[in-house]
């Protein structure tokens, strides 16, 4: 732990003080260091972990989201992946049937997510707990079956041709290209949670989620910050979902949004920590490379990643996150310690 | 000094010898990738079967000597997966040839991938019509196209069961695909429409209310699509609620696969529907099949699925065996543009199929859906001893349902 700590102490204090100069600094070094990942992939390994790369930027934009209704508001919740196949949905449609350019049908993907998550988000008014997940879950997969079996949204056979994104004359059809766009996308979602968490909102959603009646108390309107935060965690799942509708081969069908990957989301999200917005990115890279390596092993797959999640919440509740977070509140505190017996001495 | 030296030349002959052995290795391997649905029992044989025979084709020699490297890998009928397999079957494993999928919703954007990729891709078992609609030139699909089998099967209702036809169709692609096609089929070439019809979950359980329905409705037949565990809880259901054995039932293309007699039990008597084999055929080459099928894998009648698989590989056996492939690192997008047109140049291909299986090089569904003949079947007993009859079997016009 205290090599890796190390290791990373440079590149943190680096960070930091760009962070210092301005705080959008360091999200344009990301940006930067991350640029030449698909060439990278592509020379050392194959084409495969470009695809898996976007895969990843997709899965992290959807549990960053996730993190906000989950982790900052503490409300449970079983529909995302629902709000995930309406973005997917209305931008596919939108591009297939209008013939609308992606950049208009991805923000009114985002947009029919968004009203969908203030249906998701109004049980939350008067349920808690599993009664909240029950309900969610529901409305979630009310969405899946409502694809599968209107011919309109693709019913059985999916959603087929849907157009690749394009500026011009450049079209985001390789994995490559697309890549630049979902990585985009991921650091702009990641950076948006922050200042989210940071923000008045942002404390206003922990206060619900550690007490709504002291919350209430304070003056917090908790109706509205409930409906805000499932409001928001429906962007982010509106956002995926037009991506990954149009990430070739640009297909969809309503398989890809079922219970199970519902419950992959939240092993990522629990695994990654919840209530901290780098824990959903680690916990989707981390869950999205383990599913890949453990791919020949499709008998015991459910079983393994079943585990994982029990074994996590029995013994890393706060997931690597809370790990993570531990570490620097250690190393804060004896730090201070450290400056105190300096300072005696 | 000189020990290390020593120590030195022979890591480094030995990894020059490696690399050597290693290129040497894959050079001689054709290297074929398959993705398909292996999440049922039924499945996971489908899968094993096409290992099995490669593993044949490996033991009695190879391909002129090359021997075959198959990778089978699981897609669990969900797009994604698929379209992940696929990729990572082309880019990674560099296959030369891919199969795939046992799922149309998975076959269609897989089509896709090869397509980009330029490699030659065979169908197993999706029946799905717009799979070579897509007009890729790198598709070749083994199994009876979904458009000639609702052609047979019309004609057959419309001319021995009667017009007032019943539809229950699950949510699966290949299902809603027969169940469309029929409806069309059924208008124009007897000009009638559905007396009744509903759309069911792909893993519906409950059927009771529908057949209610159908029952009061007083048709001549129901037509059940549906993968094949719930079928056969509709065809269970469809007597329970005391629809009589005098109104047949129909069944999708998946009805020929062995849950639905061994699940319904006596209601899988009398059901008949098209399927590319039927096990009762007499022809020698279908009786040593039912053999291998049952010693391998204890399955009694093997249903069309496992025809098809084995028809697939006898098809890739003949085309890798035609192809002039060098199988070198420089040669891989030549060594597959060659299997592709040698897979265009099977014609007449004489297997399991109740009809000849031919392709040709135009990127159309004419040239691509290569096998016309459908075989009417119906089940003379069910439960685990089930047994089938040939009621008829057609060849279909090329250009049928296009």
């Amino acid at each position: 732990m205290n090599a890796v700590a190390s290791l990373l102490e440079y590149p943190s204090s680096y960070i930091e003080k760009l962070g210092n100069i301005h705080r959008i600094l360091p999200w344009i070094m990301a940006f930067v260091v991350l640029l030449p990942l698909p060439h990278i992939l592509e020379t050392t390994l194959n084409e495969y972990y470009v695809y898996l790369a976007n895969r990843i930027c997709i899965f992290i934009m959807l549990c960053v989201g996730l993190n906000i209704v989950k982790g900052f508001c503490g409300q449970v919740t079983v529909g995302h992946v629902g709000l995930y196949a309406i973005g997917a949905v209305t931008s596919a449609l939108i591009s297939l049937h209008l013939g609308w350019s992606f950049w208009i049908s991805l923000p009114l993907g985002v947009f029919a997510a968004g009203l969908a998550g203030v249906i998701v988000g109004l049980p939350s008014v008067r349920l808690e707990g599993a009664y909240l997940a029950l309900a969610t879950l529901g409305l979630g997969e009310s969405v899946r079956i409502m694809i599968a079996v209107t011919p309109f949204f693709g019913s059985s056979t999916g959603l087929i041709s849907i157009p690749s994104p394009a500026i011009g004359g450049f079209v985001f059809d390789t994995y490559r290209s697309y890549y630049y766009l979902v990585m985009t996308a991921a650091l702009i979602g990641i950076y948006l949670s922050f200042s989210i968490l940071r923000s008045a909102t942002g404390r206003a959603f922990m206060a619900v989620r550690e007490d709504t009646i002291a919350a209430a108390v304070h003056g917090i309107n908790v109706t509205k910050y409930k409906l805000l935060a499932f409001v928001i965690s429906a962007l982010y799942a509106g956002a995926a979902g037009g991506l990954f509708a149009h990430m070739p081969p640009g297909y969809i069908h309503h398989n890809n949004f079922t219970i199970i990957e519902m419950v992959t989301l939240l092993l990522m999200v629990v695994l990654g920590g919840i209530g901290h917005i780098w824990g959903g990115v680690i916990g989707a890279i981390i869950v999205t490379i383990i599913y890949d390596q453990t791919l020949e092993f499709y008998f015991y797959q459910p079983l393994l990643f079943g585990l994982s999640m029990v074994l996590i919440v029995l013994f890393m509740p706060r997931g690597i996150g809370g790990m993570i977070d531990r570490y620097l509140v250690t190393k804060r505190f004896m730090a201070i310690q450290e400056g105190k017996s300096n300072g005696a001495s | 000094m000189s020990k290390l030296n020593k120590t030195g030349t022979v890591l480094g002959l030995a990894a020059v010898m490696g690399v050597t052995l290693s290129t040497f290795a894959l050079a001689a391997d054709i290297r074929i990738g398959i993705t398909m649905r292996m999440i049922s029992e039924n499945g996971q044989k489908y899968g094993q079967m096409v290992m099995d025979e490669f593993d044949m084709i490996n033991k009695a020699g190879g391909i002129n000597g090359n021997m075959i490297k198959a990778t089978l890998m699981n897609d669990e009928c969900k797009s994604d997966k698929g379209v992940a397999n696929a990729v990572k079957l082309v880019a990674q494993e560099k296959v030369h040839l891919l199969i795939g999928s046992s799922c149309s919703s998975v076959t269609l954007p897989i089509v896709d991938v090869t397509s980009k990729a330029g490699v030659p891709q065979l169908v197993p078992h999706s029946t799905n019509d717009k799979i070579t609609k897509k007009g890729s030139a790198w598709v070749f699909r083994v199994p009876v196209s979904g458009r000639y089998y609702a052609g047979v099967n019309a004609k057959y209702v419309g001319e021995n069961i009667g017009k007032k036809i019943a539809y229950l169709c699950a949510a699966d692609a290949a299902s809603q695909n027969d169940c469309e096609a029929m409806q069309a089929q059924m208008k124009a070439q007897h000009g009638v429409e559905p007396a009744y019809t509903a759309q069911v979950q792909e893993k519906e359980v409950d059927f009771r209310t529908h057949m209610q329905k159908i029952k009061n409705a007083n048709v001549d037949g129901i037509m059940i699509a549906a993968l094949a565990e719930t079928m056969a809880r509709a065809l269970i259901q469809s007597y329970e609620a005391g629809i009589p054995a005098s109104v047949r039932r129909i069944g999708s293309s998946s009805a020929s696969n062995s849950p639905v007699p061994k699940i319904a039990g006596d209601a899988a008597k009398g059901v008949f529907f098209a399927a590319a084999y039927a096990a009762a055929d007499t022809r020698p080459i279908a009786r040593m099949f039912n053999e291998i099928v049952k010693s391998r894998y204890g399955i009694n009648s093997p249903d069309h699925d496992f025809s098809q698989a084995y028809d697939l590989v006898r098809i890739a056996e003949i085309a890798l065996g035609n192809a002039d492939l060098k199988l070198d690192s420089a040669s891989l997008a030549a060594d597959r543009t060659a299997i592709r047109d040698a897979i265009a140049g099977v014609k007449g291909y004489q297997g399991l199929a109740s009809g000849p299986i031919s392709f040709c090089a135009e990127a159309t569904p004419q040239c691509r859906d290569g096998n016309r003949t459908a075989v009417l079947i119906a089940y003379s007993k069910g439960g685990e001893n089930y047994k089938t009859e040939v009621l008829a079997r057609v060849t279909m016009p090329i250009d049928f349902g296009l």
